[in-house]
């Protein structure tokens, strides 16, 4: 069957990477309508919920960019989640001074200022992180977030260090949990968009075949590191933005943002959702969010539970939940055409 | 905060100690890798907790003197090099025609389970074991004798690992195995049992390394995040596969981690990472590895 060819490297079948769009988009529409409607239809507690899996759907799209479509595994992810994070509540901190008010103009600004800091901080690390690929990359870029959690740990005077910067209240209209909902809502759907589109360019095939086969890449005479880099520095910059909305949102930050803790939480997200689909990242945050909800209710052990998933994940259905579908609907429609094929020739099935 | 003789002696002889424990567990994850690919996340998780299986074998056993120590770490030993072959045979074994971040996540998700387990049996507070010992007086200050013992035990299991590795025949099986499994099979050698043997021999190494570390260094929750992170360093260092240049980058990061504490408390993590970063840059393959095998 044409469709089992298999890629050398990641012994997925080749069709595997067209069904994208194929299920990411219903997927992605759906959700759309109902994030929609969350504030009509549900209270102010799922509100919050809701606004949780926006911003570290986000955070784990981002990382997906990394891992499902250039194929590298970071563990210090969450280092620009939290300069993101930390950009903003510094700006902020600076703004509101002392009487811890801000102006629409100057929480926007602080907002912004993610970005660009972002952005910066992924280049320099990325500079570093792209010579290298497979467990050196793993390593290195936990390392630097590590690094970077040190940092931001120790540095009292600039950072708050393990205090952390507290008091960020949002400029009075945004002070509301539907506000603020819809705010992100717009920042993350945008943000979502420009990451589909770029996953579907010609850039995006690049970084595809540089997870199927960096050498081959190579020699097709693409400079592979060069767009390693720009990859890593976009995924940063998105998961910078990403924290940004963070801060205003629990009101805090703390250098746990930064931490291996926190990268492992875009790590799992993607993985529960599928690493091999757009939308698999933000599905993940929803199964996520409600199974740490749920489970933290009736007890303390999160992380077993959650490492418990992750064994079953990897042991049994490494493509997550869209991967899981994929396989049944793939499965389904070549039953179908299997069928098709033997009424049209009159043939008996000659099994597999 | 004055750098005598006395002091520079002090953070000499922890910083060797330290380097032994980080030896232990990085010869182990080298060693795993370099046989089977595997980069094991959770080596330093079941360090902990061959740490805490240790602590409760000397308290039942009523918790007092070193001899009982000794025995103490010999059960704890042999039972993680047991759960180590069970990992293997059921968990590892199932990783290696995988793509290399799946193998990641198995074993970063056992960080996750082996931590909670050992929060569910052993509660949050540290454990460690207390030896009544004389300290030794060593110009103005107090040397704890302990320190030598580790660095003898360190060096004497590095150079028993270096024998075994060189000298006997299942050493050679192994060395033959990183080069060409394929070939080792076809000799007639039961590729699964070295992979299984593997794997117990690098948790029993780090199982063993908790326990002989117990009276100097408390078993607590987390502290294995911090150790596999310079585990990784060390290896990155001194090269995946080399023995030797495990050794001589533990006793760098080791005594260099020492001195910065010293000098820079909050720095000291961040020195051992400009040398990752400078490797990594300039001999990706560290300092004893071979480009090949990189």
């Amino acid at each position: 069957m044409a469709m089992t060819t298999e890629s050398s490297r990641t012994g997925k079948p080749a069709a595997w990477r067209f069904a994208d769009a194929v299920l990411s988009i219903p997927v992605l529409a759906v959700l759309f309508v109902a994030f929609l409607l969350v504030p009509i239809v549900l209270g102010q507690f799922w509100v919050e919920v809701a606004t949780e899996i926006l911003i570290l759907g986000l955070f784990a799209a981002s990382f997906n960019l990394i891992y499902g479509y250039m194929g590298q595994i970071s563990f210090g992810h969450a280092a620009f989640f939290g300069l993101g994070a930390y950009a903003t509540a510094i700006l902020f901190r600076e703004f509101s001074g002392a009487t811890g008010e801000i102006g629409y103009l100057e929480f926007f600004v602080s907002v912004a200022a993610s970005v660009p800091v972002a952005a910066l901080g992924a280049l320099v690390i990325g500079f570093f992180c792209v010579r290298l690929t497979g467990i050196y990359f793993a390593i290195l870029t936990l390392a630097f977030g590590e690094l970077l959690f040190f940092v931001v740990f120790s540095w009292y005077g600039f950072t708050g260090g393990d205090d952390g910067i507290q008091r960020l209240l949002p400029p009075p209209l945004l002070r509301h949990a539907t506000a603020y909902y819809y705010l992100c809502f717009v920042i993350v759907v945008l943000a979502m968009l420009l990451m589909w589109r770029i996953t579907q360019s010609p850039f995006g095939y690049i970084l595809r075949a540089m997870r199927d086969n960096q050498e081959r890449t190579r020699f097709l005479g693409i400079n592979t590191r060069a767009y390693m880099l720009i990859n890593f520095v976009i995924a940063g910059t998105f998961a910078g933005l990403a924290g940004a909305l963070w801060g205003p949102f629990t009101r805090s930050v703390a250098p746990g943002l930064l931490g291996w803790q926190e990268s492992g939480i875009a790590v799992f997200m993607t993985l529960l959702g599928g690493s091999g689909f757009f939308a698999g990242p933000m599905v993940g945050s929803i199964i996520y969010t409600f199974l740490h909800a749920w489970v933290t209710g009736f007890t303390q052990y999160w992380p077993l539970t959650i490492g418990t998933v992750i064994l079953a994940i990897v042991l049994f259905s490494p493509g997550g939940l869209l991967g899981a579908v994929d396989a049944w609907r793939r499965a389904r429609a070549g039953k179908k055409s299997r069928l098709a094929a033997d009424m049209a020739t009159g043939e008996e099935e000659t099994g597999a | 905060m004055s750098l005598d003789l006395s002091l520079i002696l002090i953070q000499l002889l922890a910083g060797i100690s330290r380097a032994m424990v980080l030896f232990l567990l990085a010869s182990g994850l080298s060693l795993i890798f370099g046989v089977m690919n595997i980069l094991n996340f959770a080596h330093a998780t079941m360090w902990l907790l061959g740490g805490y299986i240790t602590f409760s074998l000397f308290e039942m056993m009523g918790g007092e003197g070193p001899l009982l120590l000794v025995v103490a770490i010999i059960g704890g030993t042999t039972v993680m090099a047991g759960i180590g072959l069970l990992t293997e045979r059921f968990l590892i074994r199932r990783m290696y025609d995988r793509e290399l971040p799946e193998q990641l996540l198995l074993t970063f998700a056992l960080v996750l389970i082996i931590g909670d387990v050992i929060k569910i049996i052993w509660g949050v507070e540290d454990r460690a074991v207390y030896l009544n010992i004389e300290p030794l007086a060593v110009g103005e200050t107090y040397i704890n004798p302990y320190y030598f013992v580790i660095i003898a035990v360190g060096a004497s299991v590095a150079a028993g690992l270096w024998w075994f590795l060189q000298k006997t025949r299942y050493g050679k099986i192994v060395r033959a195995a990183v080069y060409n499994r394929d070939m080792v099979s076809a000799l007639g050698i039961r590729i699964p049992f070295i992979y299984m043997g593997v794997f117990a021999l690098g948790v029993a190494i780090a199982a063993f390394a908790a326990g002989v570390f117990l009276p100097l260094m408390p078993m607590a929750l987390g502290v294995d995040i911090d150790l596999i992170v310079q585990c990784f360093a060390v290896v990155v260092i001194g090269g995946f596969g080399s023995i030797l240049g495990t050794f001589v980058a533990s006793l760098v990061v080791g005594i260099i981690y020492a001195f910065s504490i010293l000098l820079w408390p909050d720095g000291a993590l961040a020195v051992v990472f400009l040398i990752v970063v400078g490797i990594l840059i300039w001999r990706p393959w560290g300092l004893f590895g071979t480009e090949l095998r990189y």
